[in-house]
């Protein structure tokens, strides 16, 4: 991919994130913090769907967000084609893993109860 | 030959280049300490599947003065990363940027005109305000 459409990717998601972070934040202050992080408030949340969207939505944005502007750093850091393609090849695999390892949390807490 | 080059070394100075330069180091950091933050995050809200016992632990662990206060940094970097990020957005679509012109003694920069350099006062500002809101609710309870 060109680096121009990466860059449009890395803008789009960047605004995204701020969208849905503060829609994420805003959810832990809907009622006192400390009573927004007991257990059963959070499992409330995880089986409200529009809001699990949400939730799926932020890991996807930021996890692409955040290693493709780590991506950036360490190419800018070193040149060359192996340290390049070895850095966006880490960056794709870091970002799929904390996605997938994001979504199993989102979907298994969805389904807790109803197992 | 030997490169002159600096390598993270150039990359770590936050001093001797300007505010320009002070904002490109801050945005820097607070991009790989949102990322490190984020990792840890979705790591730590993995206990729920655990169950309350699992959940109430983490919780134990987290919700800590060191718990609020790296919170509060967190929130600190989130605010500017995203407000100094907007600017950038600007910056990348040549809007706020300077006439290009011959360097002449103080070499000021010509890069950033005023109103981009008070977007990133602006940005630690709202930055700050964030993290006195956010420890308010922290330490508030």
């Amino acid at each position: 991919m060109r680096e121009s459409n990466i860059m449009k990717i890395h803008y789009i998601t960047g605004i995204s994130a701020i969208i849905l972070v503060a829609i994420h934040i805003m959810f832990r202050l809907i009622m006192p913090y400390g009573a927004s992080l007991e257990y059963e408030n959070v499992i409330a949340n995880y089986k409200n769907l529009p809001y699990t969207i949400v939730l799926e939505l932020v890991l996807v944005t930021v996890a692409i967000h955040g290693f493709n502007g780590l991506r950036i750093i360490l190419i800018e850091l070193r040149q060359g084609r192996v340290w390049e393609k070895s850095m966006t090849w880490l960056c794709i695999i870091g970002a799929a893993s904390i996605i997938a390892y994001g979504t199993r949390t989102i979907i298994l807490a969805s389904l807790t109860g109803e197992v | 030959m030997k490169e002159n080059r600096e390598g993270i070394k150039g990359w770590l100075r936050p001093y001797k280049y300007g505010l320009p330069r002070f904002a490109y180091w801050l945005q820097r950091w607070t991009g790989v300490g949102l990322l490190v933050y984020f990792i840890a995050h979705v790591i730590e809200t993995s206990n729920i599947v655990n169950g309350k016992i699992a959940w109430d632990k983490m919780l134990e662990l987290t919700q800590t003065t060191q718990g609020h206060i790296i919170l509060t940094l967190v929130i600190g970097m989130c605010v500017f990363h995203a407000a100094n990020g907007v600017r950038l957005y600007f910056a990348e679509g040549g809007k706020g940027l300077g006439k290009a012109g011959r360097p002449e003694y103080p070499y000021n920069p010509l890069s950033l005109n005023n109103k981009m350099k008070a977007c990133i006062w602006v940005s630690i500002a709202l930055a700050a305000l964030a993290m006195m809101y956010g420890a308010s609710i922290l330490f508030g309870e």
